[in-house]
């Protein structure tokens, strides 16, 4: 098993007919999913679709009832829990901010998958830690503490220690959560940077213009199970998102960036509704 | 900030090497907490040695270590106070290494084996295995198992593990008290004609010492605190949460058990030699991490500050004007309930309780 181990990862990692749960009811029923190598997968999903289940679990933070997660070929659960994080990074939802920690010490805990008991220091571990924190654009706050930056800045220093870790497969659980507009975009722009980069990268996203905007290939989940997937264009048309989020809707294409563009159109079906059982004559309403 | 920006090359820590294997990062804050934490030890052991009546003049003292004193300086040395204050440094070094553990895994400064009924726990077993059922199990195996039992029954109690704090003071209470009650009537029952015996099982005491018991407590140490260094990084990454820690491959639910057996086995190590003494456990882990403005377990600096606070209360417990003798217990509970108080109003206050 440990020469396997060693080897660095190719970046290929899928679902295999996982069925996903908290002890009760099954979230996720039967799923599989290939992460395309090298793309950026975007998975998006009304509350409770089962998303973030989803990404716990091909991160091995929650086991499956049944069904496997398979990384760079192999199931993930026979791989050893460092071995798997030199290969795969999340970055969860609500992480615990350790009282007093500063950037630099947070971004270099993102090196433990590379070290041993004995040697807590690896050869790669200042270049990798260097390397995040300029990409983050926080190297002149190495010596801050947590507790001081904004929260746009807290989430990028987060994001540098998952960076520090160097592995193929990054995957982001709602990142762009409790960001102003400007630190979502800027946060989205790493990781797009990550993908060009050759990375693979998937990400929970709340926003489906956001998600059109960046993602290669995008997911559409509803109650446990995938609805559409594939590149933004052929997933999000106005019948799905109305029909998958309960939302009338246009898609129109973006001005700028051409991908798919969701206008809400929210109580449309009920005006509509409302004119056509007053007849042709009756005035509009308000 | 005024302050020059630290790039990432000067914020790394120095390495302490050993040929091409070891490779630590030493933090300079903890490691200066720990030598002055260690020279103060040393100055409360020569004054543990050398004060009052009985105590060895501090000129005669090299010559007393040295095994080349006069008889009454070499009794005092061997059999009275040398075995006392090794077993005051070994366990309050055990308990405050075990409050640091288990406030790591609580993720609460009030989550400490004392307060949640660990130690008493453990006194429990040590009175039932030492005094009711003699001959069963040796006194530190009772100890701890009556550890393991108040720390599973605090477990079971809370429904939430060791997880939500206020819960967990609640049920430590509950468990604290019963496992009391049960000490004082296996006390009641064997030894109440002896007011000796019933402080040792009730409060801790450090009178009386043999070297045997510095043997306990030196042989435990030397057996769980390897395991406690071996911990230290992934319980720091624990602390981040549970996602975090998986995605680092750092195992936290696997590295929450390890710390809690270590935190149950070092408390009852604590109380088969020196009784259920309370509240070293909770202050000195909360006073070590205050003075190393650090973050993670204070494994190493708690355990130090334990044995100094011992050694200090023990030293004041021999002559204080308040009582012949007290049992430094006693002492430890005075003090430590103040605390206790404070630590429950400030973390109220937080909203965290």
């Amino acid at each position: 098993m440990s020469a396997d181990d060693e080897r660095p990862g190719d970046g290929y990692l899928s679902a295999r007919g996982v069925t996903l749960g908290y002890g009760g009811e099954p979230v996720v029923r039967e799923l599989s999913l290939d992460l395309p190598r090298g793309g950026f997968t975007v998975i998006v999903g009304p509350n409770g679709s089962g998303k973030s289940t989803l990404l716990k679990a091909m991160a091995r933070v929650l086991r499956p009832v049944s069904g496997e997660i398979v990384l760079d070929g192999r199931a993930i659960r026979g791989y050893r829990a460092k071995s798997v994080a030199r290969r795969l990074a999340l970055l969860p939802q609500d992480p615990v901010t350790p009282e007093r920690i500063t950037v630099g010490e947070l971004v270099r805990r993102g090196r433990y998958p590379h070290h041993s008991p004995l040697r807590q220091w690896s050869a790669g571990d200042d270049a990798a830690v260097e390397r995040a924190l300029d990409r983050t654009d926080l190297a002149g706050s190495a010596g801050r503490r947590l507790s001081e930056l904004s929260g746009g800045q807290r989430q990028r220093a987060w994001f540098a220690m998952v960076l520090a870790q160097e592995t193929d497969i990054v995957l982001l659980d709602e990142p762009t959560s409790f960001l102003d507009i400007a630190h979502q975009y800027e946060l989205l722009e790493l990781c797009a940077r990550l993908h060009r980069d050759g990375r693979t990268v998937a990400a929970v996203l709340h926003d489906l213009n956001q998600a059109a905007r960046y993602a290669t290939h995008l997911v559409l989940m509803d109650g446990g199970r995938i609805v559409a997937q594939g590149p933004p264009a052929a997933v999000l048309s106005a019948e799905r998102v109305t029909e998958v989020f309960g939302l009338a809707c246009e898609v129109v294409p973006d001005p700028y960036a051409g991908t798919p563009m969701v206008i809400p159109l929210p109580g449309e079906a009920e005006r509509r509704a409302h004119r056509e059982q007053a007849g042709p004559r009756a005035p509009a309403r308000p | 900030m005024s302050a020059p920006a630290r790039t990432a090359r000067t914020a790394a820590p120095p390495l302490l090497r050993l040929g091409g294997a070891v490779a630590l990062p030493v933090r300079p804050r903890p490691a200066l907490l720990g030598l002055a934490l260690l020279a103060g030890l040393a100055v409360a052991s020569v004054l543990t040695l050398t004060v009052g009546r009985l105590g060895i003049p501090l000129a005669e003292l090299p010559a007393a270590l040295a095994g080349t004193a006069d008889p009454q300086a070499a009794f005092v040395l061997e059999r009275l106070r040398g075995p006392r204050l090794a077993v005051a440094v070994g366990a309050g070094f055990a308990l405050g290494t075990a409050g640091a553990l288990f406030q790591s895994v609580a993720r609460n400064p009030l989550g400490s084996p004392d307060v949640i009924g660990v130690g008493a726990g453990a006194g429990a077993g040590a009175a039932l295995f030492g005094l009711l059922l003699p001959g069963i199990l040796p006194g530190p195996a009772g100890a701890v198992l009556g550890g393991a039992a108040a720390a599973l029954l605090v477990y079971l109690a809370t429904g939430t593990g060791f997880r939500d704090p206020g819960k967990l003071i609640i049920a430590g209470i509950g468990v604290a008290a019963m496992s009391t009650a049960f000490t004082h009537y296996v006390v009641y029952v064997v030894a109440r004609d002896r007011a000796s015996v019933l402080q040792a099982y009730l409060n801790g005491s450090l009178s009386a010492r043999s070297w045997e018991h510095a043997l306990t407590i030196g042989v435990a140490l030397a057996l769980l605190l390897p395991c406690a260094a071996a911990l230290s990084t992934r319980m720091a990454i624990a602390e981040m949460g549970d996602d975090i820690a998986d995605g680092l491959g750092a195992r936290p639910r696997a590295t929450r058990a390890w710390a809690v057996a270590l935190s149950v086995a070092l408390s009852a190590a604590a109380v088969a030699v020196a009784g259920p003494i309370a509240f070293i456990a909770l202050t000195a882990p909360n006073i070590a991490k205050r003075l190393s403005g650090g973050h993670g377990a204070h494994a190493f600096t708690g355990g130090l500050t334990g044995a100094l606070l011992l050694v200090l209360a023990d030293i004041a417990a021999q002559h204080s004007p308040i009582g012949d003798r007290l049992p430094v217990g006693v002492f430890t509970m005075g003090i430590g309930g103040v605390y206790l108080g404070y630590l429950l109003v400030r973390e109220w206050r937080k909203g965290a309780l």
